[in-house]
């Protein structure tokens, strides 16, 4: 190993966290927090990418995981860092030991039963997890008894469906981008040793991996835990950044998002991962900002030259029998001719006096435009954006088709 | 000589169907065995049973006079016996080379934590896993391949690297589930030939289910037929061939 290589990147790394933290003090606090929830939304999906992608685990209750190392920081720093007088910054990587430890100890909870269970009936098991970890903090405080004759313990209050909120706060945008590059690295450094092609059998063919003597009961297990603890930490982060947290901010809901930024950016992908989260993350928000009325007349126009995109392109896909690059062509050739048509008819459309005083108010439309993109992507590309692959730069050399001339240059 | 493995009268029952009956056999050290049978006489069940997907009813499997009934299959395997699969089994979305060293993953001494941190005990046992993977490749002439998805190889070099991929676990006994299935003439005599030499050259042991008649006699020592879950013949091929009750399992019953 190049260690050189190595020091270098790391510092790399560091310095890009802090880069980020010094563009974004740049900007309001909306955008600033917007650029935290970006990074958090990294982890989460890259961590899920390891239960779901590479160990082939189908888990739906990412966002409990990541509720529970929110909750049980929020609720250790509103009773314990005032007394603490620690400073900021330390109190918070405790706090995401904290977060990670409890979100992995709930991870080895889930991963027993998917010793047992396969496919759609572990989805069911996690996603009834989310739910029961949501629906116990919803109801917080209770007793817990047995049958209400003794009284164990009383649950503590983590505020019900109001918010838990008066958490102190600690914002460091570095540490959030930190965590993202971390759990991006240690992926990264499974997949580049034989553990993770291990990790990786297991997602393949489970009687095979058994049959070849690998653990599948631990593998399992370990993935749910690392992932789960990436997902605690991030909890963590968030609870102090925002300062108060609600049930709501972790449902259901969340849990798609993540699975569908994973699944969007190609299963199995780091790279796909990460940056589908940044993308599906940014996309609604950076909608929502456009103030700008839309004419009905444009809006059907638009819909109309998408939806003959992504015929034109299907076609091009899968009956049109050419060259790699023609086909690549034919691609670029469709959106373009979707686009002319697009364009006349806006002007056509909105000639006709109904379409045109209908008006829709631009940000009213990011939710169709968000799912409208996805149905796209899992249209065109089914196995997602980067299917299987990873960001490299001899993966890039060879996207781009250059041949690595440098080998003949050194000798 | 004590037997590698034996089987004392193993018997699994599903339901009502009792596929595999009483069935008692030993193989010595260095054997070449056959496992043969019409459809559905319990060969691959018998397999299942020894590799630990199954659980024997009654009846006990030891190998090297351990007691391996009910024990995981991971567990098995670590102790020495490997298997291919009938319907082929590769983990199809990795390459050749990765399949193998998935074999040899048994044997890694590095942590989860040093492979998490990219350390050198990771990387140093992950590349000697590569480098004793590509060896295995050599011998069983799959290396021009290593490179290449496993689902996108020809389907006699598949059956070949399963047959790899189980030798990675470095196994006392080997396992070979009808590997000359689906294969031309050619290839089944070069079959023949990796299997002697993992034998001759690895000194495995080797037992290995057919449907080949032909490709069985001409290499295995030593027999058991079963039909209908029972074992009805057990003994060297001169024995089998004459045997009235095997050509009767094969052919029907003599009018």
């Amino acid at each position: 190993m190049n260690w050189g290589v190595r020091a270098v990147s790391i510092v790399a790394a560091v310095g890009f966290c802090f880069l980020i933290q010094t563009v974004s003090l740049g900007f309001g606090a909306d955008i600033q927090r917007l650029i935290a929830l970006a990074g958090l939304y990294v982890t989460l999906a890259v961590s899920l990418n390891l239960i779901n992608g590479i160990t082939g685990q189908f888990s739906i209750g990412h966002a409990a995981f990541y509720m529970i190392g929110a909750y049980t920081t929020g609720y250790l720093s509103i009773q314990f860092l005032k007394n603490s007088g620690m400073p900021g910054p330390v109190w918070l990587l405790l706090m995401m030991l904290a977060g990670a430890i409890m979100a992995s100890l709930a991870g080895l909870v889930v991963g027993l039963p998917s010793l047992r269970l396969k496919g759609d009936y572990l989805a069911i098991v996690t996603l009834g997890f989310g739910e029961i970890v949501r629906i116990i903090v919803v109801n917080s405080p209770f007793d817990v008894s047995f049958f209400g004759v003794f009284k164990f313990f009383t649950f503590p209050n983590l505020g019900g469906a109001y918010a838990l909120d008066k958490i102190p706060a600690i914002r460091e945008l570095w540490l959030i981008w930190l965590l993202a590059v971390v759990c991006i690295a240690v992926c990264r450094n499974l997949l580049k040793t034989a553990h993770g092609l291990a990790f990786l059998s297991v997602r393949e063919d489970e009687v095979a991996s058994l049959a070849m003597g690998v653990n599948v009961t631990r593998i399992k297990v370990t993935a749910f835990m690392i992932g789960s603890a990436f997902a605690g930490a991030a909890g963590a982060l968030l609870a102090h950044y925002e300062t108060s947290i609600l049930p709501s901010t972790f449902a259901m809901d969340v849990s798609f998002i993540i699975l569908t930024m994973v699944v969007l950016g190609g299963t199995g992908s780091i790279t796909g991962s990460a940056l589908a989260a940044i993308t599906l993350f940014a996309l609604p928000e950076v909608l929502r900002r456009n103030k700008e009325p839309v004419t009905g007349g444009t809006f059907l126009a638009i819909v109309i030259g998408v939806i003959a995109a992504v015929v034109l392109i299907r076609w091009f896909q899968n009956e049109y029998h050419g060259s790699k690059n023609k086909k690549t062509a034919g691609y670029f050739a469709s959106v373009a001719a979707s686009a002319i048509v697009a364009f006349g008819l806006t002007f056509a459309l909105n000639a006709i006096p109904a379409l045109h005083d209908k008006a829709f108010e631009g940000s009213k439309l990011r939710m169709v435009i968000f799912a409208g993109s996805l149905i796209i992507v899992m249209l065109i590309r089914p196995e997602g954006v980067f299917a299987h692959h990873e960001f490299s730069w001899t993966w890039l050399k060879k996207v781009l088709r250059i041949k690595p001339k440098s080998e003949a240059l050194a000798t | 000589m004590s037997a590698v493995l034996s089987l004392k009268g193993a018997t699994i029952r599903f339901g009502g169907l009792v596929a595999v009956n009483d069935v008692t056999f030993d193989i010595e050290k260095g054997d070449l065995f056959g496992l043969i049978g019409p459809n559905g006489a319990g060969k691959t069940t018998c397999f299942n049973l020894i590799t630990g997907v199954y659980r024997p009813t009654s009846g006990e499997i030891f190998f090297n006079e351990k007691l391996i009934n009910g024990l995981a299959p991971n567990r098995i395997c670590a102790m020495g016996i490997a298997r291919t699969f009938q319907n082929i089994r590769l983990f199809q979305a990795l390459t050749v080379l990765e399949n193998v060293v998935i074999g040899g993953f048994l044997r890694h001494k590095a942590s989860l934590a040093s492979a998490l941190a990219y350390l050198p005990p990771a990387i140093t046992e992950t590349s000697r896993l590569e480098r004793e993977a590509m060896d295995l490749l050599e011998v069983l002439d799959l290396a021009d391949v290593a490179q290449t998805r496993s689902a996108d190889l020809p389907y006699g070099k598949q059956r070949r690297l399963e047959i790899a991929r189980a030798m990675a676990t470095q196994p006392e006994l080997l396992l070979l589930d009808e590997p000359a299935a689906g294969m031309n003439p050619n290839e089944k005599e070069d079959l023949a030939q990796t299997v002697r030499l993992i034998r001759d050259q690895f000194g495995k042991t080797i037992l290995l289910i057919e449907h080949d008649m032909k490709f069985v006699m001409g290499i295995c020592e030593k027999i058991v037929v079963l039909d209908h879950g029972e074992e009805i013949a057990y003994g060297p091929p001169s024995a089998i061939r004459n045997d009235p009750k095997v050509i009767e399992a094969y052919l029907g019953e003599a009018v």
